[in-house]
């Protein structure tokens, strides 16, 4: 059975905005990316798995369960990290995970305390004088609370440093080794692509793809910025790759697939720098399904 | 209910609550100990030069017995305006920041149905205008005793407490519904605080001349009859009555909106 069930899921706030009729599933143990440009209807959709929205029409389920009706059962197996995080007045960082761990039920902060050291999280400081960042990391230990079963994240990186994204994919990708099912949304693509196995595109509000994590990124092409040491090596270069632009010293290079090719090319020439450009999210669907799906 | 989350309301909007009683304990205070049955005849001449400024705020009844002057100066005005605006910060705090900044998400994210977290609101809610109901009571009962042994007439000083008590359950009932109706505070707070105010002021404008008597029927402060409770009238205690039946009718109609609504957290 798939843990969650979407089925023409529709919200309409008029002018265009909502989603419109976005199905897709998530199996046990699976982890999706839910990719999308801001506003293509990410956290609409997480919204209304969570049960804070009625859909206008199509249904969305968990565990077998319908997410408004029965939104309290589910939350029993269910970690959530909302978008925007927004805490309750007045709390510092220990009594906020306390009151969260009391209402769900639990005595102890369970896996709180393991989780906040492994983010560095100190728990002594009000929240309201917490950075972002900060902000975040208290949000995910609190979504990781109770060790649930399903976890939906809402851009969980957003705020972190490098090095913490760096943890927090360790963390996903252990929880994922534990059998959890994860649902993760983002606006980039790298995020989602250590972590996911199949990715969901939203645009617009529509679901436009559900894919393999491996069929996309095999597809997806990098450009190549090289700087060569001399101009004539630079348009030497160019010579043998049909899609190089040069721009004097500098050639820039579009790339999908492997980069052998170009490595093993590039040994014969005196390299001064060598740096990539990826994708956006919006050509990344247009190198995939061509301008005519984007339309 | 839920515990923790009652805990924690109690435990922050206790403090609120510890504000407002300072401040009605001191006007309380002030005011019982100015009671003296021979300065009740140069009060009543004071009444009689501005008899429109005195009864617009439900100062009118010379206030010969001290269960009369207390009813007189207290309960007309002050003990229903500075409890009316503890009660529309309440509403805000219990529902409206959570609504409007988006931290309801994570009371929803809980394994709680929505009844029992606004259930748990409309609790504390209630709870506190009791406790506040509760120690004014006692507290003008204490300071009677003590200044003025004897002459306070128990029975129906605590019916008129009772009363007042049902006035607080209407009006909160009502700022809770739509605390419960909308996210923005300009409407949730806005709609209620500005409905409580209105009462208030059609209240005062009734009470002036007979010109505008017939508002006391457009606000249900009127339902609220100090003179008439402490005088024993069926029809103050019916009109009573009303008020808890309707405050509790609010609040079930705000607790059964929440539990149906969109909540865009």
């Amino acid at each position: 059975m798939n843990v969650i069930e979407v089925k023409g899921l529709t919200k309409d706030y008029g002018r265009g905005r909502g989603i419109f009729g976005v199905s897709f599933s998530v199996g046990r143990g699976e982890t999706l990316g839910f990719l999308g440009p801001n506003g293509a209807g990410k956290t609409t959709t997480l919204r209304h798995l969570m049960g804070f929205l009625h859909p206008d029409s199509g249904e969305a389920r968990i565990l077998g369960m319908d997410c408004f009706r029965q939104a309290a059962e589910i939350q029993k197996h269910l970690g959530y990290l909302p978008g925007e995080i927004a805490f309750p007045d007045g709390m510092r960082g220990e009594e906020f995970l306390r009151f969260q761990a009391g209402m769900k039920g639990r005595k102890d902060l369970g896996r709180a305390k393991e989780l906040s050291e492994r983010f560095e999280l100190d728990l002594t400081g009000r929240i309201s004088k917490m950075s972002k960042g900060t902000k975040q990391k208290l949000g995910i230990v609190c979504a990781f609370l109770q060790d649930p079963e399903l976890l939906l994240l809402d851009e969980p990186t957003s705020g972190l440093d490098p090095l913490m994204q760096n943890r927090f994919v360790e963390l996903l990708l252990e929880e994922r080794a534990r059998g959890k099912t994860i649902l993760l949304s983002s606006h980039v693509f790298e995020e989602t692509e250590r972590t996911c196995g199949r990715a969901a595109i939203l645009r617009k509000g529509r679901l436009a793809a559900v894919e393999d994590m491996e069929r996309l990124r095999a597809s997806r092409s990098k450009t190549f910025c090289i700087s060569f040491a001399r101009e004539e090596e630079a348009a030497r270069f160019a010579g043998t790759f049909p899609e190089a632009v040069p721009r004097g010293t500098e050639v820039e290079l579009p790339l999908s697939g492997s980069a052998d090719r170009l490595v093993k090319a590039l040994a014969g020439y005196e390299v001064r720098d060598l740096s990539t450009r990826s994708q956006t999210l919006e050509e990344l669907f247009l190198s995939y399904y061509g301008e005519e799906a984007a339309k | 209910m839920s515990g923790t989350l009652l805990k924690r309301e109690l435990k922050i909007n206790g403090k609120l609550l510890a504000l407002f009683l300072a401040v009605l304990t001191l006007y309380g205070g002030m005011i019982t100990s100015m009671f003296d049955p021979k300065l009740g005849e140069s009060l009543k001449a004071m009444a009689d030069s501005m008899p429109d400024l005195f009864s617009a705020f439900g100062m009118n009844q010379s206030g010969a017995t001290l269960t009369e002057f207390l009813s007189n100066y207290l309960y007309g005005f002050l003990l229903v305006v500075f409890p009316m605006v503890f009660l529309i910060l309440l509403a805000n705090r219990l529902l409206t920041r959570y609504l409007d900044r988006g931290s309801i998400a994570f009371l929803l994210a809980t394994p709680n149905r929505r009844s029992k977290l606004a259930l748990t609101q409309a609790f504390v809610m209630v709870l506190l205008l009791f406790c506040l109901t509760l120690y004014m009571t006692g507290l003008l009962l204490g300071l009677s005793a003590a200044l003025f042994p004897g002459e306070l007439d128990c029975g129906a000083f605590l019916l008129l407490n009772a009363g007042l008590f049902g006035l607080y359950l209407f009006l909160s009932g009502l700022c809770f519904c739509t605390a419960c109706l909308w996210s923005e505070p300009r409407l949730a707070t806005g709609v209620g605080a500005g409905a409580c105010i209105a009462f208030v002021l059609l209240q005062m404008l009734s009470r002036v001349g007979e010109k505008f008597e017939w508002l006391k029927y457009a606000t249900p402060l009127t339902l609220f009859d100090p003179q008439g409770l402490i005088g024993g009238e069926p029809s103050a205690v019916w009109s009573f009555l009303l008020l808890y039946t309707g405050g509790l009718a609010l609040y079930g109609v705000g607790i059964a909106v929440f539990c149906r609504r969109d909540i865009p957290a």
